[in-house]
């Protein structure tokens, strides 16, 4: 989106390095991403796109041996300062991830599990509503509004996935990161997810790590292509995929490796 | 060379038919010594359960019981009904002199003055009337009932005389004997009299030792295994520790025993024979095991839904207490159980602390002294009358029963409430 012909960035990453106790998994990733667009990360397997997805919300914390350096920078604030809460940083970015993880428990309650501990609904009323307009959101709403108090784990796969988004966008974040989304799914329950994160994007700024290039041209405006823990590339979906600058990045996407 | 593979494919094919057959054999021989020793313990133990009861008719004599006209309900309690029940037996042969009255005296259970006046206390009209009292045969002749006692030993090797069991003959035709179910085998403490024993002292001396344990063992368990899985630095510090708390789990079970006599009861001067200090003892040795299972099934919980609750802005506590943790609690429950089951038949830490006293008095709580199953049956295995025989068979019985219901829990906790993780 541009405002007075200026993109608006969300993200600002600055020479993020990351190492995996002594083998370094990302080499000096400048990376901005813009505000309610949808940014593809694509990239060979174990190139790091992950990783450096997981930086943005510092899901990296709960490996042991996982250090990052650099800035991160989101909204202003450097997310790898000390003074950084994790806790509310995750309550502004969510996160989606490449097997539907819904929790062990009813569907009302994998909703309102996140405004729940947040503190985000006064009365039963409220949290009615939050569940019933994030599942709305996600498109999920029509096929489970009958069965709420049902186990989310009962759902189909495609289902499951929508209910964890459903989940993610309960507590209304500004980012929702989304790991290999559809890998686990099935094309037409993709299709629905596709559909999804276009319709989303008006709300939140999206960030999708896919190993389809397809679906990183179908979904996204802006894409960053990932090798062997560097950024090769990036720039607008268009111009990656239509006239790439970079010789690797033109092989990868004509399909010579990865 | 076509031959020789056709050699081969035959040897494999025996070799994999010759491996079959030995697996078959082992689980036979397996079930054919859980069979043999069932068997056993049900064979010699089942008659437990029955008792032998004489129908001895009783004249309520008032003079005899040295009772007022119309007593009170005290007076009754007071009355002395020692001289109507010791007549009450030598009524049964009128011609008996002072020996053989002696004799009689000793068929039934020294109770039997104890239940006469339980019968008057019941109904008190009973003054001055005879009614038939059933009265518990002395254990030798509850065996001798029973077809256990060897009658035909000359009369000096046995302790059941030949005028005893003339009477006792009598007694049978006239239809005066009955077997009956032993209520009295779970309801009394342990006596010296094997017709009077019963499980009672050690069955609530194990019910309160287990609790103890339970109390002690669980919390503290599974905190350790909930800091140690989700919170505690992976380090060569806590590897230390959990390769520690793996050998307690191998320490044999007397050394503990040895940990709770020389510190429990000689440091701070618990009261000996316990179930207090039995239950802490044994929850020293539960306690690796719980932790064990609770991590084990902390380890099942899959990293997904941690990273979910996390993703969703949980701190570190809430995804362990809102997620981890109770996804956990069936394999952290069954292994409990289990562990708990393996408390319930330890007998040489008890010996240690002193369960192994005789206590004739049911414990009221787990400061009263006890024994426990297992050490009871390590004593009655150990006496000489031939009336504990069956009694350690049905104590045994009964403590199977008890570990059996405790692994069918832990089984159902862990098969119903357990999820699959696909």
């Amino acid at each position: 989106m541009k405002k007075n012909g200026v993109k608006m960035i969300k993200i600002n990453s600055k020479n993020v390095d990351v190492f995996y106790g002594k083998k370094q998994a990302l080499f000096n990733i400048n990376l901005d991403i813009e505000e309610n667009q949808v940014t593809a990360l694509i990239g060979p397997s174990g190139c790091g796109k992950s990783t450096f997805l997981r930086c943005l919300n510092r899901m990296n914390d709960v490996i042991d041996i996982c250090r990052v350096k650099g800035q991160i920078i989101i909204n202003d604030f450097d997310i790898n300062d000390k003074s950084c809460d994790v806790v509310r940083l995750r309550e502004k970015i969510g996160m989606v991830f490449q097997k539907p993880n819904p929790f062990p428990k009813t569907i009302y309650e994998n909703i309102s599990y996140g405004p729940t501990i947040h503190g985000m609904a006064q009365s039963k009323n409220e949290m009615d509503e939050i569940v019933e307009t994030s599942l709305k959101k996600a498109a999920l709403w029509e096929e489970v509004k009958d069965r709420l108090h049902e186990p989310g784990t009962g759902l189909s796969g495609g289902q499951q996935q929508r209910l964890c988004i459903a989940r993610a966008i309960s507590v209304k974040p500004e980012v929702i990161l989304m790991d290999e989304p559809c890998s686990a799914l099935d094309p037409i329950a993709t299709a629905q997810i596709e559909e999804l994160i276009d319709e989303l994007k008006k709300d939140h700024t999206i960030i999708i790590v896919t190993h389809s290039m397809a679906q990183a041209a179908r979904v996204s405006q802006n894409t960053g292509f990932f090798h062997l823990g560097e950024l090769i590339e990036h720039g607008s979906t268009d111009k990656i995929f239509k006239n790439p600058e970079n010789k690797k990045t033109q092989d990868y996407i004509t399909g010579r490796f990865g | 060379m076509n031959k020789n593979k056709e050699q081969l494919l035959n040897k494999r094919y025996k070799a994999e038919k010759r491996f079959r057959l030995y697996g078959q054999g082992a689980i036979f021989m397996a079930l054919l010594f859980l069979t043999i020793f069932i068997f056993k313990i049900f064979s010699t133990g089942y008659s437990a359960f029955q008792k032998t009861w004489l129908i001895v008719p009783v004249t309520f004599d008032a003079e005899l019981m040295m009772l007022e006209q119309n007593p009170s309900k005290e007076d009754l309690k007071d009355a002395d009904y020692y001289d109507i029940a010791l007549k009450s037996m030598a009524d049964l042969d009128p011609n008996a002199n002072e020996d053989q009255e002696n004799e009689l005296k000793r068929m039934v259970s020294y109770f039997f003055e104890r239940e006469i006046k339980r019968e008057l206390l019941n109904d008190p009209s009973l003054i001055g009337k005879t009614k038939d009292v059933y009265l518990t045969a002395s254990d030798d002749l509850d065996q001798v009932f029973k077809g256990n006692y060897p009658r035909d030993l000359p009369e000096d090797q046995r302790r059941v005389t030949d005028y005893q069991l003339k009477i006792f003959d009598q007694l049978v035709e006239l239809g005066k004997v009955e077997s009956k179910f032993n209520l009295s085998f779970f309801t009394y403490p342990d006596s010296r009299e094997a017709e009077l024993a019963g499980i009672a002292s050690s069955f609530m001396g194990s019910i309160f030792s287990i609790l103890v344990c339970l109390m002690i063992a669980f919390p503290v368990a599974v905190l350790a295994a909930i800091y140690l899985e989700e919170f505690a630095p992976k380090n060569r510090f806590t590897d230390f520790i959990e390769v520690n708390i793996n050998n307690l789990a191998a320490v044999p079970s007397i050394v503990f025993g040895l940990l709770g006599l020389g510190i429990l009861l000689a440091v701070f001067q618990l009261p000996r024979s316990t179930p207090l200090v039995g239950g802490i003892t044994l929850s020293l040795m539960t306690l690796p095991t719980i932790i064990i299972a609770c991590r084990a099934s902390l380890k099942a919980v899959p990293p997904s839904i941690r990273e979910a609750a996390l993703a969703m802005g949980a701190s570190k506590m809430q995804t362990t207490m809102h997620h981890t943790v109770p996804l956990s609690m069936p394999g952290t429950l069954s292994g409990t159980i289990i562990g708990l089951a393996q408390a319930l038949g330890e007998t040489a830490p008890l010996i240690l602390i002193g369960m192994v006293a005789f206590v004739n008095t049911i414990p009221g709580s787990p400061l009263d002294p006890a024994a426990s199953l297992p050490v009871q049956i390590y004593i009655w295995a150990e006496s000489a009358e031939r009336g504990f025989v069956e009694k350690v068979s049905a104590c045994i019985m009964v403590l199977l029963g008890f570990l059996i219901i405790m692994n069918l829990f832990a089984q159902i906790i862990r098969h119903k409430f357990e999820k699959k993780w696909s």
